[in-house]
């Protein structure tokens, strides 16, 4: 029921803070453990491409639409790829109605930056006909259940969302779009896999995944996202400061957590 | 610009067997699969699949009012809101709550008032927030029958569950649950829902056009499809406290 209060009690702050120093959490994880991931792909028969996907008690549910529309005027052949976050009021008593608010923003544009600068989408291959039609892809995630860390859950649900999607291919002729009646899938529309991984911090301990009670007290936050071997986005957030070397040190911890992680979901296998 | 494959409808929505285009008889329901206490943060939550829909529903209340000028000193209010994914239907939905939500949220408050006992809750507020994830036709029905759920799973004091369907006509012939594809082509659409308590209708509407005695066959139908739902629900209810029972089977967990 409802075990989420608005605020925590300084003590209960030291005591994660306490368990944290002995290098234990209040979940029987170590520092530099995720939680249990599972994938699933496919859920939704009305969007071209569907992925819900828990990590721990976190739970995201993405879809991916699409749309025809005219490119940007500067990149006249590229397709345009979109992310947007809703922090649903139904995933916690946290969350309240209304329109985007900053940790919804936050959430959409990190996905978005991690995957944006990794030559994943490949946008030149969403052009149907330079300066007259490209598609524009929406990647929508909803959160279901919020137990913390929504961008690591938010990151692996968008991938496998569009690397399931099957989008239908469109052709120009006689200054219209038609159908050729065939499908772009997965392997057009990605190329690398960059996945983002977050760390909590307080005091001067930094840790893994943050779990809910751990983001509600955590100084700062940094996620990371890699692809198999770069570093393609970095995000700080909260009041907390990172030295140069913990943040050398979390890159290429991402790097190897990558490497096993990337390995172990496989995500490719969802593509149709 | 129109998107690559274009909406469009089936001229006959009965195959040549006499049957629905999703292969089911005129008074078959779309598979229905129910279940409650899904999101662990809401105080009661149900997820629902009915054909093709999915639903989430979260109950959070009684608590306290906001905005607080909404509160009332002599009894609760029950706020609902109906919201549907971007990605839910055939083209993508704008992420803004539109006209026909907030009208439908309404609709379903309407209808699930009768069963509460606001009178008991001066100056609190009970939320209930509805997601469809996947939209296939008679979401406003499946959603109030999932409300109801999630109220009942709230451990809420109400008089009875509420259970809710559509009847509608196709290709002159009346149907019971219609999916996504019978509502935008059909002739006539009502959905409506009932509680129990009284076996009276709280929520009615009607589109299309008929005669007196189609309207009463279409209730009939209706009545016949929501007695099937409720054994449903109160199994989906039941089923949660049987699992309790057996893991912990005469105090001892097994």
């Amino acid at each position: 029921m409802m075990n989420i209060k608005r605020v925590i009690s300084t003590i209960e702050k030291n005591y994660i803070l306490s368990n944290l120093k002995k290098d234990q959490r209040l979940d029987g994880r170590d520092l530099w453990q995720q939680r249990e991931w599972s994938v699933k792909s496919n859920v939704i028969a009305s969007a071209e491409g569907s992925a819900e996907v828990s990590l721990g008690k976190t739970q995201v549910i993405t879809g991916v639409k699409y749309d025809v529309g005219t490119p940007f005027p500067d990149l006249p052949n590229e397709g345009v790829c979109t992310f947007m976050a809703e922090l649903l009021p139904l995933a916690s008593p946290l969350f309240e109605r209304g329109p985007p608010n900053e940790q919804s923003i936050e959430l959409a544009r990190v996905v978005d930056r991690g995957i944006r600068h990794a030559d994943c989408v490949q946008t030149k291959k969403l052009c149907i006909k330079e300066k007259k039609a490209v598609y524009i892809i929406f990647v929508d995630i909803y959160v279901i259940n919020y137990s913390g860390n929504l961008i690591d859950a938010g990151g692996i649900s968008s991938l496998t969302a569009l690397i399931s999607s099957k989008i239908p291919e469109g052709k120009w002729e006689n200054d219209e779009v038609v159908w050729t009646g065939k499908y772009l899938t997965g392997d057009t529309l990605v190329n690398e896999l960059p996945i983002v991984f977050t760390y909590g911090k307080i005091d001067d301990i930094i840790f893994f995944d943050p779990s809910l009670p751990e983001e509600l007290v955590l100084d700062g936050r940094i996620s990371i996202s890699v692809t198999e071997d770069k570093i393609t986005s970095i995000q700080k957030s909260g009041v907390a400061t990172f030295s140069i070397e913990e943040v050398e040190m979390l890159g290429k911890k991402s790097m190897d957590f990558g490497k096993k992680l990337r390995k172990d979901l496989n995500l490719w296998q969802y593509k149709l | 610009m129109p998107l690559v494959i274009k909406d469009e409808y089936p001229e006959k929505l009965f195959r040549d067997d006499g049957k629905r285009l999703d292969g089911r008889e005129k008074d078959e329901l779309r598979p229905i699969k129910m279940e409650v206490g899904v999101l662990p943060n809401a105080d009661g939550s149900a997820y629902l699949e009915w054909g093709n829909n999915k639903i989430y529903a979260a109950v959070y209340g009684p608590r306290e009012v906001h905005p607080h000028h909404l509160s009332k000193p002599d009894r609760g209010i029950l706020r609902v809101f109906y919201r549907m994914a971007t990605f839910s239907v055939f083209e993508r939905k704008r992420p803004a709550p539109g006209r026909r939500e907030k009208e439908i949220s309404m609709i379903i408050s309407d209808c699930l008032k009768p069963v509460l006992f606001l009178e008991l809750y001066p100056g609190t507020a009970f939320e209930i927030y509805i997601n469809v994830l996947d939209a296939d036709g008679g979401t406003r029905c499946a959603c109030t029958t999932v409300a109801a759920l999630a109220l009942a799973d709230a451990g809420i004091p109400m008089r009875s569950l509420v259970t809710a369907v559509a009847v509608g006509k196709i290709d002159g012939e009346l149907v019971t649950d219609l999916s996504g594809i019978e509502d935008k082509a059909g002739e006539a659409d009502l959905p409506c829902a009932i509680t129990w308590f009284n076996e009276e209708l709280s929520l009615l509407q009607f589109d299309g056009n008929t005669n007196l005695e189609e309207f009463s066959k279409s209730l009939s139908l209706a009545k016949d499809a929501m007695h099937k739902i409720y054994e449903i629900q109160l199994d989906a209810l039941k089923k949660k406290y049987i699992e309790i029972q057996e893991e912990f089977n005469g105090g001892e967990k097994n």
